[in-house]
């Protein structure tokens, strides 16, 4: 008996010894409700507006212009023999893939139903999901039960004849009649948490922007390197106005334009 | 002095006997010179010189926080666990020093929902899957056939090779595509347009093992080195 009361109070005092200290704080999935300022699905929306923009500005401006001034773009551009720019595609997949190296946890991802790399042909959920997006261009939201992921599709709609023009005349392509305003395909994203504070919000909206602008900077240093093609001069002109390349600032500052008025809209309504 | 009980006299010189050995062993095994012993094995290709703090950081915490973090989880009055000790290594860890704007397989990528039945064959979510560490060598795959898992449906227009890739899918000969094609793309090097001429797949294993590089030694992106990693956080 007496045992017993000893490994009774030995047990309690440890208990109090570890309850007294305090845990280690605990990183919730779930901003808490007096943080709480937007739900991920509405955040998705405004990055995706801005993508939108982003994206549009950078085929219509840089690609499809630029091509009009004898300006290269390339799936290869990478390549250490191939001097060009990269296409829309790629200039997503270099932000997708700098906001993977930002501390903000957003993926981003693009895909299609006739892709011109098989690799990115969609599958299962996505499949699915995409025939809706096809028929009303409206977004699809699902959570990825296996990745514990909330998970965003956005049509990726033809805007500019370049993407038109690129994808029917591409040696692999497996559609040849796509025409302007055609979905294309639709660019997948996807966030931990069901709802983001305020902060969290503009981290992300950042961290997209910062994408952009590293993505672009890297072909801003490819062209440095180019050594048998015509280097445009970087400044403040556009590709319409010449063989001229707006620098990241300017270019950036060009997306906020176009896109800040809807995305201060958001925010300043819930602030 | 204080008397010792004759009765506790083995207890006592017990304890004496424990610090002394003990606090010099924690001294000695913590100092970076013998790293290796308490190390679970010999570092892969490439990571010899670098040391344990680069992957295994302190978790958040002190001891006792961390065993109430616990106990708290395990009873169910805590959402998350934490880490015990150190924290565990991650696919961060890995890009701090590897990550590059042309990997060919990014591991970010597979988190993409498309590839969910892909990553129950492979989980190319996380670099150890292929690259476990502490064993020694480049590459701890089971079987060089995981590009069927994504690939079955390659077309490749104008097939170059003197095999087609429609043809090699077809007959299920999935360890040819490492005979050509380095996982990541890191390698400048001119691939083969005959089947013969490829890397033989005993090099490949042997590569992987930790041999020496058979798409040769230039690369398009070399990996920091221990020093270059530590620069990194000054910038």
């Amino acid at each position: 008996m007496k045992y017993f009361y000893k490994i009774t109070l030995l047990s309690l005092f440890m208990l109090t010894l570890l309850s007294a200290c305090g845990g280690v704080p605990e990183e919730k999935s779930t901003a808490s409700h007096s943080e709480k300022a937007f739900s991920v699905e509405e955040v998705l929306e405004m990055v995706a507006k801005e993508n939108d923009v982003t994206r549009t500005l950078y085929t219509k401006a840089i690609v499809g212009k630029g091509k009009a001034q004898g300006m290269k773009f390339d799936e290869d551009w990478r390549k250490d023999d191939v001097e060009a720019g990269p296409l829309p595609a790629l200039f997503l997949r270099g932000v997708a893939s700098s906001i993977r190296k930002s501390p903000v946890p957003l993926g981003l991802y693009l895909g299609s139903d006739f892709p011109v790399n098989a690799a990115n042909k969609f599958v299962g959920k996505q499949a699915e999901l995409f025939k809706k997006i096809k028929m009303n261009q409206k977004p699809q939201f699902f959570y990825d039960s296996d990745q514990k992921l909330h998970t965003a599709m956005f049509a990726d709609v033809a805007g500019a004849g370049a993407c038109v023009s690129c994808h029917n005349d591409h040696p692999q392509t497996t559609k040849t009649d796509w025409k302007l305003g055609d979905v294309m395909g639709a660019t997948t994203w996807q966030y931990p948490k069901d709802s983001l504070s305020y902060k969290e919000t503009i981290a992300l909206l950042g961290s997209y922007a910062q994408g952009t602008v590293d993505i672009y900077k890297e072909y801003l240093a490819e062209i440095e390197e180019f050594k048998k093609s015509d280097k445009p001069e970087i400044g403040s002109k556009w590709p319409a106005e010449g063989n001229y390349l707006p620098t990241a600032e300017v270019f950036l500052d060009s997306v906020k334009k176009l896109s800040s008025y809807e995305t201060m809209k958001h925010l300043v309504a819930k602030k | 002095m204080f008397k010792i009980n004759p009765l506790r006299k083995r207890q006592f010189f017990g304890s004496i006997i424990g610090l002394i050995v003990g606090i010099p062993l924690i001294y000695i095994l913590t100092l970076d010179a013998t790293e290796e012993y308490i190390s679970i094995g010999p570092m892969n290709t490439g990571h010899n010189d670098l040391k344990c703090f680069a992957c295994h950081t302190d978790a958040k915490g002190n001891l006792l926080q961390q065993i109430q973090s616990n106990f708290s989880h395990t009873i169910g009055v805590r959402e998350n666990g934490v880490d015990f000790g150190t924290k565990d290594v991650t696919v961060d860890n890995c890009l701090q020093c590897h990550d590059r704007p042309n990997d060919r397989h990014p591991v970010y990528r597979f988190s993409e929902p498309r590839f969910k039945d892909a990553i129950k064959n492979i989980d190319a979510t996380t670099c150890i899957t292929c690259h476990t560490e502490h064993q020694e060598e480049r590459v701890s795959v089971e079987s060089i056939n995981y590009c069927m898992n994504c690939h079955q449906t390659l077309v490749v227009e104008n097939d170059p090779i003197d095999i087609s890739h429609k043809d090699l899918i077809a007959k299920e000969q999935w360890f040819t595509c490492i005979q050509c094609h380095d996982f990541h793309g890191n390698h400048k090097y001119a691939v083969p347009v005959k089947l013969a001429d490829t890397i033989p797949m005993k090099i490949i294993q042997d590569y992987f093992d930790g041999g020496s590089d058979p798409y040769g030694k230039l690369k398009k992106y070399t990996a920091l080195s221990l020093e270059d990693w530590l620069k990194s956080f000054d910038k």
